[in-house]
């Protein structure tokens, strides 16, 4: 790791993180709201347009937020930042539907627009953050992702939020089966409703870090 | 030998212990009865010692003709009185008709409190009302997964005596009664949440039947009660509307009924009974036997008026505020109760007795003469009465002596020998009174008064004999055994740790061998291994994922699919192997969605699913001509691997067997090719018959595993190359396994076949992305569990992906007559064996070797052979082990769910496959470990200096 990269690791402090944090937080929160009181739907009764709400307000949020912290912000233009989270989008969709479809969610014609909404969903808690901050530099990829090795608030604050979500989302797949016949149990409902719960939890944990290793870092400095 | 006992004991002793779990489990868990298919007639009452009149069969005909409207999962408290409760539901109270009529005329009509005795769904107590028997999940018999009754019954005994009977309402009847019926308005019964279609089918037809005469028995089955019921529970408005619509009609039937009573009229003599099969509880279930759900009712009218019943026989209670009685009677009692009225034979298989209450309200019919000449005579019509019951009785302790001494002759499972010489000795006693009494009634020399006493005593002798046969049959055939099925789950967790036992003890007795770079031994993969296994377990819990079991296990296996591919990610290599390994994954989710969608055609527990496939039409030729040609690829393509296996790397005995199917597989393709319509080679091969090649490739088969086994025995193996031997072992084992496996699947077995060599390939070749980064140097890794896990998931996979699941009816029965036209039963049973289990089971367990065996690891440094036996040994046993815990698991939630509504239907079923599955596995690890190791003796001495001698045994 260069003097750089440190550089613009050690830039975030955790009122940052709590702050990004907090604004996608929010973006789903009014996503749900606008959902709820202006159009009067909800998940469950209409997921689809539910879900394309509450991407279509959670996309700017996370990719405008995100690309503030691009990595060599020198060498690299805001709007670049925000280019490539939007390249992001489709591909990391993409690698969400291969995976969803993998384990078993259903295939059809009538399930194909949940799919896709669901999935750029998804790809924003997944997937474009990261190309925002990163872009496709092979090496902060196989960091974050394959490895799990984060290093400083900015990989912890990528990292525990995506992996949040994928678990969340696996662990919200367990109730389809059942019998109950519960409109929720139908795909996509159960799987967002756990994949944002994850996802909250992973925000939650990655500030929790963030509040840690500032602390630490100033009774070093102290 | 002795190389393989060392490590091959353990298998034998876990082996051994699973099977002593799972009979014992088994005995208290799956109580069996074995159906007779002997048949009542009238003439057998001649060996009887009991009275007899020409004119009429058994007993006199007392009813005419008869109404059953049976209103499905009738609760108790539906028909009874509010006021023989603590409190008033709003559910109760709804069928004020028949509290009117039974408070009317007690004499004539009568509420009865009917006690049904558990499995209580619906097919079972139809058959435990027509049989008089106590149907177990076990009836062996000739029906093989057929619900057709079997057994005699009531319904066929009226066939049998020319009654004409007319059914209306749930199909559950034609599928029991398959063509009794004269007359028949069947309407589907599967759609829970359809509350009306079967009602009004019946409500349509039933009235305007009463005014037919085309029928002697007509039997009306209401299911809307029980659907509500399921749907929406009891206290529910959809469940009143059902019973207020119920009570509307059955007012309307009482009134056609009672205009026509007249003497000479339609129903002069008719008796009319609507009954519960079952009851349920608030929430809507049933299935198990708690008082809400075995507690139905029976109520029973006349339209005549008759005499009041000896209160010597009064079982009722009465409620004094409004004068109404409601009396007990024992569902087992219905069916030779009613044949006793309608003076049919009664099923030969009953093992109740004829009820005296029920018995009383349509007996006096036929003395009603005598009755009314006036009151004097009632003491005249008591003994007549009496006397009448009393040959019934004795027809029936008889009937139901003959039964128990036929049963305990035939049946392999009879009763002790104790309880039958009770049974034995009660009916001498009762019969010793029976030739004074005989006399008596033959007689009539003495005057009532006298004679009453003997009636009395006689009826108590036939009561103790039938009451005690009855309490017996029940306790043999319907209570689980809750100690003997805790032992056998103690055991099986027993053999749990013995498994755990034999894997750390191999581990630390060549300690040597394993690295100590992770010495802990907990690393990811084997927590991660353990948490998909429990996972596993944990899903087994519920009915629905035992029903969605194939599903479960692929998104299981997709999902350590995942992680290898992260892992290779992570390591940079092998990306191909696991793309191609999640690819697969997904295309076995496909057939086991295909699979599924065939389930729910004939399961009553699923609705059909998602409709995606219904888009591809098989019709298009493109399709036909894929289906035929793939498969015939696929075969090429297989042949065409273990040819270039035998011409690398193989000499003597496997190169013949290899050779040997080569030629099975030409001879399949063949066999396809002249079953298919596209060639027209059907009528080329005529002279040679369809079953001629099928035999052929058995035969192949069958001399194949000779040969291995006669290698075995006599063959020299060569030493020095221990891995390469063990490659071609397990290729050729497999080979000979496969040609037939591939045969009884049909066409998609070569499909399956190939797609499980890939995704063995890629499994092993990912599990060494481990074995290199860590143990580059050792080459054999402390064992790491994820990769037998995978294995073991594919294998449940393919038992589902080949249109397999966990019910008879997922048995493909037709595997079983390929090359066979005439069944017998152990040679069917094999094949249908091997077909079930072939992939799952077979190939799986044989094929476990590939993860050590895999030749690329050829060039790496020489190693003791020892360690790759032990290697071997501990995937073995880990497999086993993963096995053993899933059926644990199963067994578990089975002795957990034992009062579940779908026991029978589902959990059942589920717990007999599994446990086939895990002995059959244990066998299979058994021979493996013999064919594998036998060749071990001098080895194993020289590697290891000293034995360890285990600590058991």
């Amino acid at each position: 790791m260069n003097e750089k990269e440190k550089n613009s690791l050690s830039r975030i402090s955790s009122s940052q993180v709590f702050l990004t944090h907090l604004c996608c937080g929010l973006a789903l929160a009014v996503g749900f709201w606008v959902a709820h009181n202006v159009y009067s739907i909800n998940l469950i009764s209409d997921p689809t347009n539910t879900l394309r709400l509450i991407w279509a307000i959670e996309c700017p949020v996370v990719i405008l937020l995100f690309s503030c912290f691009r990595k060599k912000p020198e060498k690299c233009s805001y709007l670049k930042a925000v280019a490539r989270g939007l390249v992001g989008l489709p591909a990391g969709a993409l690698v969400n539907v291969l995976g969803a479809l993998a384990l078993g969610s259903p295939v059809g014609l009538q399930y194909f627009e949940k799919t896709i909404i669901w999935s750029l969903l998804m790809s924003l808690f997944t997937f474009v953050p990261a190309t925002s901050v990163y872009g496709s530099s092979w090496t902060d990829w196989h960091r974050i992702f394959a490895c799990t090795k984060p290093k400083g608030s900015l990989d912890f604050m990528l990292c525990l939020p995506a992996h949040g979500a994928v678990i969340g989302a696996w662990f919200g797949a367990w109730p389809m089966p059942l019998d109950w016949e519960r409109p929720w149990q139908d795909w996509p409902i159960c799987v967002s409703y756990g994949a944002m719960a994850g996802y909250g939890v992973g925000m939650v944990g990655s500030f929790g870090l963030a509040v840690m290793r500032g602390g630490q870092k100033q009774i070093k400095a102290e | 030998m002795r190389g393989w006992w060392r490590l091959g004991k353990w298998t034998v002793l876990i082996m051994f212990l699973h099977i002593i779990a799972i009979l014992i489990f088994t005995k208290g868990f799956l109580l069996t009865r074995t159906e007779l298919a002997h048949s009542s007639r009238c003439s057998d009452l001649s060996q009887s010692p009991c009275l007899s009149s020409s004119s009429s069969c058994w007993t006199k005909p007392a009813v005419d003709r008869l109404i059953i409207v049976v209103l499905d999962a009738l609760r108790f408290d539906f028909v009874a009185p509010s006021s023989f409760f603590e409190k008033k539901q709003p559910w109760m109270d709804r069928l004020k008709v028949l509290q009117r009529v039974a408070l009317k005329n007690p004499s004539s009509a009568k509420i009865f409190k009917a006690i049904a005795d558990p499995p209580t769904t619906s097919l079972q107590r139809l058959k435990g009302l027509t049989t008089g028997a106590l149907p177990t999940f076990i009836d062996v018999g000739n029906s093989f997964g057929a619900p057709a009754i079997v057994e005699d019954n009531f319904i066929n005994q009226l066939i049998q005596n020319g009654k004409r009977v007319m059914m209306m309402g749930d199909d559950t009847w034609m599928q029991l009664f398959p063509n009794h019926f004269n007359k028949s308005y069947p309407y589907p019964s599967f759609n829970v949440k359809d509350l009306d279609t079967v009602d009004n089918g019946c409500i349509e037809h039933l009235v305007p039947s009463l005014y037919e005469q085309d029928w002697d028995v007509l039997i009306a089955h209401f299911l809307g009660v029980d659907h509500a019921g399921h749907i929406y529970g009891v206290d529910s408005v959809p469940m009143i509307e059902k019973l207020e619509q119920y009570n509307i009609i059955l007012e309307k039937v009482i009134e056609v009924l009672q205009n026509q009573s007249g003497p000479g009229e339609l129903h002069e003599n008719t008796l009319l009974l609507v009954m519960g099969d079952h009851g349920q509880t608030l929430n809507g279930d049933h299935g198990g036997g708690s008082a809400e759900e075995v507690e139905t009712s029976i109520f029973a009218m006349s339209f005549r008026d008759l005499p009041p019943m000896p209160s010597d026989f009064d079982s009722s209670s009465c409620e004094a505020a409004r004068n109404i009685c409601i009396s007990s009677i024992q569902q087992l009692d219905f069916a030779v109760t009613v044949s006793s009225l309608l003076g049919v034979p009664f099923p030969f298989g009953s093992i109740g007795r004829v009820n005296p209450e029920l018995y009383a309200l349509a007996v006096g019919t036929w003395n009603l003469e005598k009755y009314k000449t006036g009151n004097g005579q009632d003491k005249k019509t008591l003994e007549e009465w009496m006397q009448n019951y009393i040959n019934v009785l004795c027809v029936n302790s008889w009937q139901v002596k003959r039964y128990i001494d036929v049963y305990s002759a035939l049946s392999v499972i009879g009763f002790s020998s104790e309880d039958l010489f009770h049974i034995s000795d009660l009916y001498a006693k009762a019969e010793e009174n029976w030739s004074y009494t005989k006399n008596l009634l033959l007689y009539k020399n003495e005057s009532f008064d006298t004679s009453l006493p003997d009636l009395k005593r006689q009826i108590d002798g036939y009561f103790n004999f039938l009451s005690y046969v009855a309490e017996l049959a029940r306790s043999k055939w319907t209570d689980f055994n809750l100690k003997m099925m805790g032992t056998g789950i103690g055991i099986m967790l027993l053999s749990l740790y013995v498994h755990f036992l034999a894997i750390k003890k191999v581990n630390k007795s060549y300690g040597v061998s394993l690295p100590s770079s992770r010495d802990s031994g907990i690393s990811f993969g084997l927590i991660f291994a353990s948490f998909i296994v429990v996972i596993r377990a944990c899903s087994l819990l519920s009915n629905s994922f035992i029903l969605g079991e194939g599903k479960v296990a692929n998104f299981l296996m997709a999902t350590t699919g995942i992680m290898s591919l992260r892992s290779s990610f992570m390591k940079k290599k092998m990306l191909l192997e696991a793309t191609i390994f999640l690819l697969l994954t997904f295309i076995l989710r496909i057939a086991i969605e295909v699979g599924l969608s065939k389930q729910a055609a004939t399961s009553q527990f699923m609705s059909v699913s998602s409709s995606w496939m219904r888009g591809i039409s098989i019709s298009q030729p493109v399709w036909t001509y894929m289906a035929e040609i793939v498969p015939i690829l696929a075969l090429m393509i297989l042949g065409y691997f273990l040819y270039k296996a035998i011409s690398s790397c193989c000499w003597g005995i496997p190169k013949y067997v290899i050779m040997g199917t080569i030629l099975s597989y030409l001879l399949i393709a063949l066999h396809w090719a002249t079953e298919s319509n596209i060639l027209d080679l059907a009528h080329l091969l005529k002279g040679i018959g369809k079953s001629c090649i099928p035999r052929t490739i058995y035969a192949i088969g069958l001399g194949q595993l000779s040969l291995l086994a006669f290698g075995q025995l006599f063959s020299k193996e060569d030493t020095s190359n221990y891995k390469g031997s063990l490659f071609v072992k397990m290729i050729s084992i497999l080979s000979a396994c496969s040609s037939t496996i591939i045969l009884l699947l049909g066409k998609q077995g070569a499909l399956v076949a190939l797609g499980s060599m890939v995704a063995g390939y890629c499994i092993m070749r990912l599990e060494g992305i481990e074995r290199h980064t860590f143990n580059g140097a050792v080459g054999i890794s402390s064992l790491d569990p994820l990769p037998v896990v995978q294995w073991s998931l594919l294998a449940v996979c393919l038992f589902f992906a080949t249109g397999h699941w966990c019910a008879f009816d997922g048995l493909r029965y037709g595997a079983a007559f390929i090359g066979f036209d005439e069944f017998i039963l152990v040679r069917q049973a094999i094949l249908l064996t091997i077909d079930t289990f072939g992939f799952s089971h077979i190939l799986s367990v044989f094929g476990l070797p590939l993860f050590v065996a895999w030749p690329s690891f050829f060039n790496q440094t020489e190693h003791r052979r020892s360690l790759f036996s032990i290697k071997l040994f501990q995937i073995f046993m880990m497999y086993g082990l993963i096995t053993a815990t899933t059926v644990t698991a199963t067994i578990l939630c089975v002795a957990i769910q034992r009062r579940h509504l779908m026991v029978w239907g589902l959990f059942a079923p589920k717990f007999v496959f599994d446990v086939l599955g895990l002995i059959l596995t244990d066998l299979l690890i058994f021979l493996a470990s013999i064919y594998y190791f036998s060749g071990e003796e001098d080895c194993m001495q020289c590697d290891r200096g000293t034995e360890i001698e285990e600590p058991f045994g």
